[in-house]
C-alpha cells in the first residue's frame, strides 16, 4: 500500500491540490501576522485563535454536510440563540450541567429535524425553508427571553468553553473530535458517500436507491445539533446570553465552509476544509484586532478572502476540467 | 351589514372612550428586543401606565435597531392616533424625519434615554451620558489610586451614547494624569466582541490595571476574558444592567441608566401633559454609580418594582 | 426553441395558467380580511396608502430579483448595495446640491455593482450566492468606511417631495414603483432580453447554441439589479432625509423571500412578476397589520417567517412542484 493509494483511500471527494494552495494561504497570513505584530506568535495568543476558530468550526461542520448536498441552511445563527436561552434556563433552573447540555443539542437537533422535513418531504427550497425557521426561532426565542440576559454559570459548565486541559482549551479538543468524526462520517461511512452523491447528482443518487429524503433530513438535523452544540460552547465561554446571541455568525460560517472549497453545487468539499476556513478567517480577524485596523474593515476584508478563494477554486476546476 | 358593523363598532368606541376620562394610549418605541436596558424601560412604562389608569402599546423592530422599520412604526402608529408617544430613536439622526411625522400629525411625543437631533417634543428623560462616563471613570481611577495602565473598549462609534461616555472617560484620565492610557479600541457594545478585543489586548500589553467599558454587556465579557486568561484588572461599565456581575464582585461598578425610571418618567410625563398637568422641559438623572456597596437597593427584578413618585421627582 | 413556446412562455397568462394564483393570492386575500375585520384603521385610505408606500422599496429590489432568480440565481447583495447607493445619494446631494446629479450618482453606484457581480457570475462562472456574498461584503465595508458608521443628514425640498410629496394627487413614490413595475414588466414580456431571461432558467444551452451572447443577458441581469438598487436609494434616502451605513442590511433576505412566496421557483427558471408584487404586498400587509394590532414584536417575527413557510406549503401541496 503506498502514500498515494492511502490519501486516496481517506481521501474520497479530497483535491489535495485545492487543499494544499489553502493550508499554504493559511500559512502566509500566519506569517506575515508573526512579521507585523510582535506578540502574533505568542502561545496565549495561538490559543485564543485555535479557540475562536473552534467555535466557528463547530458551527460550520453540520453545515458543510449540508452544502454537500447543494443544500443551504440559514437558520443555524437562529439556532444557537435558541439552543443557548433554553440550555441556560434549564443550568440556571436545575443546576446541572449535564442536562443543560442534552438540552442544548436537542433543542438545536429539533429545529435541524424541523428543517429536514421542510426541506426533503415537504420539498420547499432550503434557502427559502430556512429563511422562514430563522424568523420563527427567533420569535420564540425573544419571546422566551422578554428581554432578559442570563448570566452566570457553575464552574463545571464554563470549563466548556473557557476551560483548559493540558494547557490547550476545551474547545480546541472539541473542534479535533468533530473535525475526525466528521470526516470519518464524510468519506468512511455508506451515509456520507451517499451525501456526495446527492449533492453531485441527485437523480443519478435516486436512481441507485439511495434514500435522498431520509438523507436529507440527517444533514439537517446534523447542522442543527452542531448549532446546538456550538451555543453550549459560546454560553459556556460568555457565561451569559440573550435571545440575539449567535445571529452574527450565520453568514462566516457559510463563509467558513465556503473559502474551505465547498461547492454550492454540492458534491464537492471537505470537513476539514472547513476547518481550514475557519482558520483562515479567524486569522484575519485576529490579525486585524492584533493591528488595531478599524472593525469597519471586517466586512470588506472578509468579503474579499470569500472572493478570492471562490475565484481561485473556478479557475483550478476550470483546468482541471480542460486537462481530463 | 359592513355599514351597521362599523357603525356599532363606531358607537362601542365613543362610549367607552366617554366612560373613562383616563383610559389614554400612549405608544412606546424602543430600540429592539434583546438588550435588558430596553426590557427595563418597557417596564417602567407599563407599571406608570398602570398606576395612572391609561394603556401603553409597545413597538420594537423586529430586525434590532432597523431605521425603515421603526418608520413605518410610526407611519402605522399615526394612523391608530394614539393620544401621546414616548420615543426612543433607533437612530438619533435619521428619525428626525420620523419625529417630524409625528409632530405634523400633532401627537404630543416625550424624547426619552437618546437624545433626538431634531423635532419637538414635549420634554426629555433620560440619563447624561457624559456625566455617567466620567464618573464611573472617576471611580475606578481614584480605586486605581490615580495610577496604573488602562484601556477603553468603546461601544458602536457612530452611537451619540458613545461618543459622550468616551468624552466622560477622558475627561477622567486627564484628571490623573499619572494613569496611561494605553488604547481605545471598539466591541461595538458586543459582549463577544469585547471579549475577543480584549483577549487579543492582553497579548499587546502585558499589564492592563484597569478597563473602561462604554456598557455592561461588553464588561461582562472583559471580564470572562480576564478569568480566561488569570490575569486581574479593575472593570467599570455603565447601563446598570450589570447587577450580577457586581454581586459577584467582578464588575467594579456601573453607572446606572436607570431604565425604569425613564421608562416611568417618559410615560408619566406623556399623560401630565395630555391632562394639562405641569411638567418640566427635561429630566436628567444625575450620576449615579451601582457599586458593591449599594447594589442591594438595585437588585430587585422589574416587575416588583413601583415608579417613583412625581413630587419627589420634580424636587430634585 | 421554436416561436410559438416562446409566445407562450412570454404572455403574462401563462404564469396564471399554471394555477400559481392560488398560494400568494390567498394569503393576501386572508390577511387583508383578516385584518380588516380585527381593526377598523386597517382599510382605512391613510393606512392603505402607508401599505402602499412602505412597499415600494422592498417592490424595487424583488422586481429584478424575481428575473435573477428565474436565471437560477441569487443577489445577496442587493441590500447592502441599496445601502451603499443611498449613503453615496446623501453624500452627493449633501456636497452639490442637485438632486437629479445625486441620484445620478446613486444608480451609478448600483449599476457599476450590479456589473462586477454579473462578471463574475457569467464570465468567471462563480456560483451567484458566493459571488454576492463576497460583493455584500465589501458593499457594506465601503458603506461603513465612507461614512465611519455615521448617518449623512441632508435636507433638501425636492429628496423629501419624493417621499412625501405627490405629482396629480398620486404619491411620487407610488409612481416610481407603478412606473418600475411596468418597466420590468415589458423588459420580462415583451422584448427579447425577457425571453433570453426565461430561457437561462430553463434551458440555457439551447441558447448557448442558438448564438445568442448569453453571458451579456446574466450581466445584464445583475447590472438591472444594481440599478434598481439605485433606484430605490432615492425613495430611502428621502423616506429618512439621510443615509445611514446600515439602513437596508437585511432587505435582501425579504424581497428573495418576496419572489419566492410569489411563485418564482429557484429551481426551474419559471417566473410570474405579478406574484412577485402580491409577494411584497403580502409582507408589508402582514407587518402593517401586525402593527395596527400592537402585536408583541416577538410574535410578530415568528408570524413573517411562517408567512413564508406557509406560503411555499400551500404552493407544495398543490402540487406545483
Amino acid at each position: 500500500m503506498n502514500f498515494a493509494s492511502v490519501i486516496r483511500r481517506i481521501g474520497l471527494h479530497t483535491d489535495l491540490r485545492a487543499m494544499g494552495y489553502r493550508l499554504a494561504a493559511a500559512f502566509a497570513i500566519c506569517l506575515l501576522l508573526a512579521v507585523s505584530s510582535d506578540v502574533f506568535l505568542t502561545t496565549n495568543n495561538l490559543l485564543n485563535v485555535l479557540r475562536q476558530a473552534s467555535l466557528l468550526f463547530l458551527l460550520a461542520s453540520g453545515l458543510t454536510l449540508v452544502i454537500l448536498t447543494a443544500g443551504l441552511d440559514l437558520s443555524v445563527g437562529a439556532n444557537i440563540g435558541m439552543s443557548a436561552c433554553v440550555a441556560g434556563t434549564v443550568i440556571k433552573l436545575t443546576g446541572s450541567a449535564v442536562l443543560g447540555v442534552a438540552t442544548g443539542v436537542s433543542v438545536g437537533l429539533s429545529i435541524g429535524i424541523l428543517n429536514g422535513v421542510l426541506v426533503a418531504l415537504l420539498r420547499m427550497p432550503p434557502f427559502i425553508a430556512t429563511y422562514g425557521m430563522l424568523w420563527v426561532v427567533h420569535g420564540v426565542t425573544f419571546w422566551f427571553m422578554a428581554g432578559t440576559t442570563l448570566y452566570g454559570f457553575p464552574p463545571s459548565f464554563r470549563a466548556l468553553g473557557s476551560g483548559y486541559f493540558l494547557g490547550i482549551p476545551i474547545p480546541v479538543y472539541l473542534m479535533f473530535v468533530f473535525l475526525a468524526l466528521g470526516t470519518f462520517f464524510a468519506q468512511r461511512t455508506t451515509y456520507g458517500q451517499e451525501i456526495y452523491a446527492i449533492g453531485a447528482n441527485r437523480e443519478a443518487a435516486r436512481l441507485s436507491g439511495v434514500p435522498i429524503a431520509k438523507r436529507l433530513i440527517l444533514v439537517y438535523a446534523a447542522s442543527g445539533a452542531m448549532a446546538g452544540l456550538a451555543s453550549l460552547v459560546f454560553l459556556a465561554r460568555l457565561n451569559s446570553a440573550e435571545g440575539d446571541i449567535g445571529e452574527a455568525f450565520t453568514l462566516p460560517a457559510i463563509a467558513a465552509v465556503l473559502i474551505g472549497g465547498t461547492s454550492l453545487f454540492g458534491g464537492v468539499g471537505t470537513v476539514l476544509g472547513t476547518l481550514i476556513g475557519a482558520l483562515i478567517l479567524t486569522l484575519v480577524l485576529n490579525g486585524m484586532n492584533l493591528l488595531t485596523i478599524d472593525a469597519n474593515w471586517q466586512p470588506l476584508v472578509t468579503g474579499v478572502i470569500v472572493l478570492l478563494s471562490v475565484f481561485f477554486d473556478t479557475l483550478t476546476r476550470k483546468s482541471r476540467d480542460a486537462r481530463k | 351589514m359592513k355599514i351597521k358593523f362599523l357603525a356599532a363598532t363606531a358607537t362601542i368606541a365613543l362610549l367607552s372612550s366617554a366612560a373613562h376620562a383616563d383610559g389614554e394610549k400612549i405608544a412606546v418605541f424602543t430600540k429592539n428586543q434583546t438588550n435588558p436596558l430596553f426590557a427595563s424601560i418597557r417596564a417602567g412604562a407599563d407599571a406608570a401606565a398602570r398606576q395612572m389608569n391609561a394603556t401603553t402599546q409597545q413597538y420594537v423592530p423586529t430586525k434590532p435597531d432597523n431605521i425603515p422599520e421603526q418608520m413605518s412604526e410610526i407611519e402605522d402608529v399615526i394612523v391608530k392616533k394614539p393620544d401621546a408617544i414616548v420615543f426612543i430613536p433607533v437612530d438619533s439622526k435619521a428619525m428626525v424625519a420620523g419625529v417630524e411625522k409625528i409632530n405634523a400629525a400633532n401627537i404630543p411625543v416625550v424624547n426619552i434615554n437618546d437624545h433626538a437631533a431634531g423635532g419637538k417634543f414635549v420634554s426629555f428623560v433620560g440619563g447624561n451620558d457624559y456625566e455617567l462616563g466620567l464618573e464611573t471613570a472617576r471611580y475606578l481611577l481614584k480605586n486605581l489610586g490615580g495610577k496604573g495602565n488602562v484601556v477603553i473598549i468603546e461601544g458602536v462609534r457612530a452611537a451619540s451614547t458613545n461618543q459622550n461616555r468616551l468624552k466622560g472617560f477622558m475627561k477622567a484620565l486627564e484628571e490623573n494624569p499619572n494613569v496611561k492610557l494605553l488604547t481605545k479600541q471598539t466591541g461595538n457594545y458586543q459582549r463577544n466582541q469585547a471579549l475577543q478585543v480584549m483577549e487579543n489586548l492582553m497579548e499587546t500589553y502585558p499589564k492592563i490595571d484597569g478597563v473602561l467599558s462604554a456598557n455592561d454587556a461588553m464588561a461582562t465579557g472583559i471580564i470572562e476574558a480576564l478569568a480566561g486568561a488569570h490575569r486581574q484588572a479593575l472593570v467599570i461599565g455603565v447601563n446598570g444592567t450589570g447587577i450580577a456581575e457586581i454581586k459577584e464582585g467582578k464588575l467594579l461598578a456601573t453607572g446606572d441608566y436607570a431604565g425604569f425610571q425613564q421608562g416611568c418618567l417618559g410615560v408619566m410625563i406623556a399623560i401630565r401633559n395630555l391632562r394639562k398637568l405641569p411638567v418640566p422641559d427635561e429630566i436628567l438623572f444625575p450620576p449615579t454609580l451601582i457599586t458593591k456597596d449599594n447594589v442591594q437597593a438595585y437588585d430587585i427584578a422589574d416587575d416588583k418594582r413601583a415608579c417613583p413618585k412625581w413630587e419627589d421627582v420634580v424636587k430634585k | 426553441m421554436n416561436d410559438s413556446s416562446i409566445k407562450i412562455m412570454k404572455s403574462p397568462a401563462f404564469g396564471a395558467s399554471i394555477s400559481r394564483v392560488p398560494g400568494v393570492a390567498w394569503i393576501l386575500g386572508l390577511l387583508i380580511a383578516g385584518f380588516a375585520l380585527a381593526n377598523h384603521d386597517f382599510l382605512s385610505s391613510p393606512n392603505l396608502l402607508n401599505i402602499g408606500l412602505q412597499s415600494v422599496i422592498l417592490l424595487l429590489l424583488a422586481l429584478p430579483m424575481t428575473l435573477i432568480i428565474m436565471t437560477e440565481g441569487v443577489d445577496i447583495s442587493i441590500g447592502a448595495l441599496l445601502t451603499l447607493a443611498s449613503v453615496v445619494l446623501a453624500w452627493v446631494l449633501d456636497h452639490e446640491g442637485s438632486l437629479m446629479l445625486a441620484l445620478g450618482a446613486s444608480l451609478l453606484t448600483g449599476l457599476v455593482f450590479g456589473v462586477v457581480n454579473g462578471v463574475l457570475v457569467a464570465l468567471l462562472k462563480m456560483p451567484p450566492f458566493v459571488v454576492t456574498l463576497g460583493t455584500m461584503g465589501v458593499v457594506e465595508g465601503l458603506a461603513l468606511l465612507l461614512t465611519e458608521g455615521q448617518s449623512i443628514v441632508v435636507r433638501n425640498d425636492a429628496l423629501h417631495a419624493v417621499y412625501a410629496g405627490s405629482i396629480g394627487g398620486i404619491p411620487q413614490t407610488l409612481l416610481i414603483g407603478a412606473v418600475a413595475y411596468a418597466v420590468t414588466h415589458w423588459l420580462l414580456y415583451q422584448t427579447r432580453f425577457g425571453t433570453y431571461v426565461f430561457a437561462l432558467g430553463g434551458n440555457p444551452e439551447a441558447l448557448k447554441l442558438a448564438g445568442v451572447r448569453v453571458n451579456f443577458y446574466l450581466i445584464a441581469v445583475y447590472a438591472f439589479g444594481g440599478l434598481m438598487a439605485g433606484l430605490a436609494a432615492l425613495i430611502l434616502t428621502s423616506r429618512m432625509s439621510s443615509g445611514h451605513p446600515t439602513a437596508a442590511i437585511g432587505m435582501e433576505f425579504d424581497a428573495i423571500a418576496a419572489v419566492v412566496v410569489g411563485g418564482t421557483s429557484f429551481e426551474h427558471g419559471n417566473g410570474w412578476l405579478f406574484g412577485t408584487l402580491l409577494g411584497v404586498l403580502a409582507v408589508g400587509a402582514l407587518r402593517n397589520g401586525l402593527n395596527l394590532l400592537t402585536v408583541p414584536s416577538s410574535v410578530q417575527v415568528s408570524c413573517i417567517g411562517l408567512l413564508v413557510i406557509v406560503a411555499l406549503l400551500i404552493d407544495s401541496f398543490k402540487g406545483k412542484k
